[in-house]
């Protein structure tokens, strides 16, 4: 740890977290290290995998590549804190009634990329979903539950936003 | 693919939310983090480790070597079958990441940054990567005891392959190459020990709990009660954590400093510990006009990297399973596996299989264009069916290769059509079988508690890969104890508690853990029903199960709650067992006896796209089709069929382990490659082709009878789109662009 240490905050989940760090620390290592949000997790480090996608400030980022001091100020929604929404209620439910998951390592990532779409593209065809999902990596091969769980989703956007009832 | 699935995981939640547990995520007091200093040169003998300025760190603990983990002065060896692989390296490195110190820090940042302070001096020996070189006369040795650098050779012999070869219409003689690639498991290797009077307790992502506790004794000269290896969901493995890896190096870290220790392994780190066996395969065929395969000699080296890991068996298991899914009269195989300075082979979804499957679809694609039969066509004149007799000389049974090459082709058909092709790009249709021995023998017991409330619980040490295997065992547990799937409890393995389980691995914990799980239940009924009986003043034989207990002729009716409060007992249990005997150290030594207690079987169909400018091939649609015996869950089978596939595809166009001067050049996942959503095809079905219930066969394992297909089927599918055939893997653009323009010329 070098001396500069640097005062952030962020409103994760909800709630105003406030700490003194060194100016080099990745927001992975923030939130599962020192808040102990074990969802976000760590496979390639270099931005590539998706495992440690969380929303900041509405946008879907790769927390590994991500230094804390860059989300000072800013909201951090990870898995934990993803059904305070109903939109993202949705998606974690859409997830399991789909059976969207194998080891589950990548999965809770995987939902916050799948809600940022859907909040970005409400009427999502499964070519813009593969590719808009394609930065999050399963290597179980749950990409078909994973794409019937987010179609699911465009559905219910669909009808509701023609008027029509979202089914219960 | 909107069909709703039928089983909700008790977890899913858990699954989707974050909350699942992982090792990754386990942290004790007092614990030690560690990073390891890796070799970065081939092949070397060690002059000195200069430990000082690491250890001089402040917040470092230790830095260990070799010497300060022996035991009486021995460099601690460890190894699953063969302990040729040092904990820590003593005299010599034998691959770039052979690991040769090992730092514990306060923190992991700071133990990684310590690594980088800690100078190994090196005398470089030559290396070899190459297999081929590495058996040959001027090789120099990987390890100095094993001559020729020759880890073991199989053969089998059955019929008479030469004379038959000579005999037959037609012959076809083929290598085809597969390189190594990497697991890339998204949780990584993690482990943690901690000391207690009692001896080591290991959390460790794992695939064998078991073996590890049983590798870690014998490596650490304990007696195995002191080892405890407790488990958490493994956030992937597909092989990688089959062989045991840095736990004992973790174990003995922490025995040395008396602290815990937790070793988590960087991305690079997963490429340098395990890998698929790279392979070369020369294929020979002899084949009558009207399409009969009379003769196959097939010759694999496989590559076993530096250290012995599983291989020697693993070559065995290749060798049965070489001559393809095909009904032939007069086979040779010669499987020979050999080291060299590469990172250490292991088991790898399809294992020694994949490579074998690679060879043998191709030809036989090549064998019906040569002969003008259609490659379907061909395929049914060949067939293994029930009653054959395999090369092993053991008669099959519970054969439906006719049911996946009907159901993978039909099923291809019937998908929606892929969008037109447009210029420049060509389309073809490709189709592949395979056929996969499982480990042979093996065992696996459980233990089955009912306690006075009611509640079930199912103590065994399969682990959980996200492939449901808790979730199926406890369905069967619940029917046969005629209890709700809600009422038993799956609890993690931890060897202290679980009885013994070879390991979850090879599609076999459906089937032999699966059966060990009735087997317990239906004891544990017994008892029940005697107690029961006993309680009543009834004859047993009079007491019919029912939904939670039973019932007597009077049809008055006894829950399992009840017997054991009337018969005074907190809880009552039974010890369930499955065991196969036979397997690869039964075989003689032409290889002939009894391989195999099942035989995985499994096929795919595919379209693919090729852009005739850039080489690119690009699978549109794909159908695949795997026996399934007894379906427990038919959304589980249909997540190993589709994400068989979809892995499959990776080591089929584009995953590679690249060597330059004995160094991996892609330890990384931008330059190493898994398929992304963007790469699966687009149109993708599958069909699960049953098995009838009851018996002790019933039970059938799934999870990777789609993945050695895929790259056999694309290629021939690249074949029929454009006459060109690729024999090495992965099927690259250049590779496809390279073979285009031979074709042009020739």
């Amino acid at each position: 740890m070098t001396d500069i240490a640097t005062t952030v905050s962020l409103r994760v989940n909800g709630s105003l977290e406030i700490f003194d760090i060194d100016p080099s620390e990745a927001l992975v290592w923030t939130l599962r290290e020192r808040l102990g949000l074990q969802s976000v997790r760590t496979t390639c480090g270099i931005g590539v995998c998706g495992s440690c996608t969380v929303i900041v400030d509405g946008k879907p980022v790769s927390g590994c590549l991500m230094l804390t001091v860059m989300a000072d100020g800013c909201t951090v929604v990870t898995a934990e804190g993803l059904d305070a929404t109903e939109a993202g209620a949705a998606v974690q439910k859409a997830f399991t009634d789909h059976h969207a998951f194998q080891c589950s390592f990548c999965i809770p990532a995987m939902t916050l990329a799948a809600h940022a779409l859907l909040e970005e593209y409400p009427e999502a065809d499964d070519d813009t979903t593969r590719e808009y999902l394609s930065g999050n990596l399963c290597r179980c091969g749950t990409y078909p539950r994973i794409l019937d769980a987010v179609g699911s989703l465009c559905r219910r956007a669909n009808s509701s936003a023609s008027g029509e009832e979202r089914p219960a | 693919m909107n069909q709703p699935p039928d089983t909700q995981a008790s977890d899913a939640r858990a699954r989707v939310t974050g909350r699942l547990p992982f090792v990754l995520n386990e942290r004790v007091p007092g614990m030690l983090h560690a990073a390891l200093v890796r070799s970065s040169v081939p092949h070397a003998e060690i002059r000195a480790v200069d430990t000082g300025a690491a250890a001089a760190l402040p917040g470092v603990v230790a830095v260990l070597t070799a010497e300060d983990l022996a035991v009486n002065g021995d460099p601690l060896m460890f190894g699953d079958a063969r302990q040729d692989q040092p904990v820590l390296a003593h005299d010599r490195v034998r691959y770039v990441g052979d690991p040769v110190a090992i730092v514990l820090a306060e923190t992991r940042r700071l133990a990684i940054e310590a690594c980088s302070l800690v100078d190994v001096d090196y005398v470089d020996l030559p290396h070899v990567v190459d297999p081929r070189e590495a058996t040959s006369d001027a090789a120099s040795l990987v390890h100095e005891a094993q001559a020729g650098n020759v880890l073991a050779t199989w053969t089998l012999r059955h019929g008479d392959a030469d004379a038959a070869m000579a005999g037959a219409d037609r012959h076809y003689d083929d290598t085809y190459l597969s390189p190594p690639a990497s697991h890339v498991p998204m949780e990584p290797h993690v482990a943690l020990a901690q000391w207690t009077g009692d001896g080591v307790v290991i959390l460790t992502s794992t695939q064998a709990p078991h073996v590890v506790k049983e590798t870690v004794a014998r490596t650490l000269r304990l007696p195995e009660e002191q080892v405890r290896v407790r488990c958490r969901d493994v956030g992937g493995a597909y092989g990688a954590k089959v062989v045991t890896t840095i736990e004992p190096v973790v174990a003995a870290a922490a025995r040395a400093v008396g602290r815990p220790v937790r070793l988590e392994l960087s991305r690079s780190e997963e490429f340098h510990t395990v890998c698929k066996h790279a392979a070369r395969i020369r294929i020979r065929t002899g084949v009558r006009d009207d399409g009969r395969i009379v003769a196959r000699i097939v010759d694999v080296l496989w590559n076993a990297g530096a250290y012995a890991t599983n291989s020697a068996d693993a070559a065995g298991y290749g060798m049965v399973r070489a001559p393809g899914p095909y009904h032939v009269p007069n086979v040779s195989v010669t499987s020979t596996t050999a080291y060299t300075n590469t990172v250490p082979s292991g088991p790898f979804r399809g294992a020694m299989t994949s490579q074998l499957c690679w060879a043998y679809e191709s030809q036989i694609d090549d064998i019906a264009a040569d002969l003008g039969i259609d490659p379907v066509e061909i395929r049914r004149i060949n067939l293994l069916r029930e009653g054959d007799r395999y090369p092993t000389g053991e008669i099959m049974e519970d054969l439906h290769y006719d049911e996946i090459l009907d159901a993978v082709t039909s099923g291809l058909a019937a998908l929606p059509p892929a969008p037109p092709v447009r210029s420049g790009h060509v389309r073809g249709t490709g189709v592949a079988l395979v056929i996969k021995s499982t480990q042979t023998p093996s065992r696996s017991e459980c233990l089955i508690r009912l306690d006075a409330a009611g509640g079930v619980e199912l103590l065994i040490a399969s682990v959980e890969i996200g492939q449901g295997a808790h979730e199926t065992l406890r369905t069967l547990a619940a029917e046969a104890l005629g209890v709700p799937q809600s009422g038993v409890r799956v609890h993690l393995p931890d060897t202290a508690v679980a009885p013994y389980d070879s390991l979850t691995a090879s599609s076999r914990t459906t089937f032999a853990m699966g059966s060990a799980v009735q087997d317990a239940a239906a004891q544990l009924r017994e008892k029940l029903r005697g107690l029961a009986a006993a309680m009543s003043g009834t004859d047993p034989s009079r007491l019919r199960n029912a939904p939670g207990g039973f019932t007597d002729p009077g049809g008055s009716r006894c829950t399992y709650e009840e017997i054991l409060r009337h018969s005074g007992l907190d809880s009552c249990e039974a010890h369930g067992r499955w065991v196969s005997t036979g397997g690869l150290g039964s075989l003689d030594s032409n290889g002939q006896g009894s391989a195999s207690t099942h035989w995985h079987q499994g096929g795919v169909a595919v379209e693919v796209d090729v852009e005739l400018e850039t080489g690119k091939v690009r699978v549109l649609r794909a159908h695949g089709a795997c026996f399934s015996g007894r379906t427990v869950s038919p959304i589980r089978v249909r997540q190993q069929t589709d994400g068989g596939m979809i892995f499959g595809l990776g080591p089929a166009l584009f995953e590679e382990l690249l060597y330059e001067d004995g160094q991996i050049t892609n330890p990384n996942l931008s330059d190493y490659m898994i398929p992304s959503m963007l790469d699966m095809p687009p149109i993708l079905g599958g069909s699960a082709i049953e098995g009838p219930r009851g018996g002790r066969r019933e039970l059938h394992g799934v999870g990777e009878s789609t993945v050695p297909p895929m790259a056999p089927a694309i290629g021939n599918a690249i074949r029929a789109a454009c006459g060109i055939r690729i024999r090495e893997l992965p099927m690259t653009p250049e590779r496809v662009l390279r073979a285009l323009y031979e074709e042009a010329g020739a």
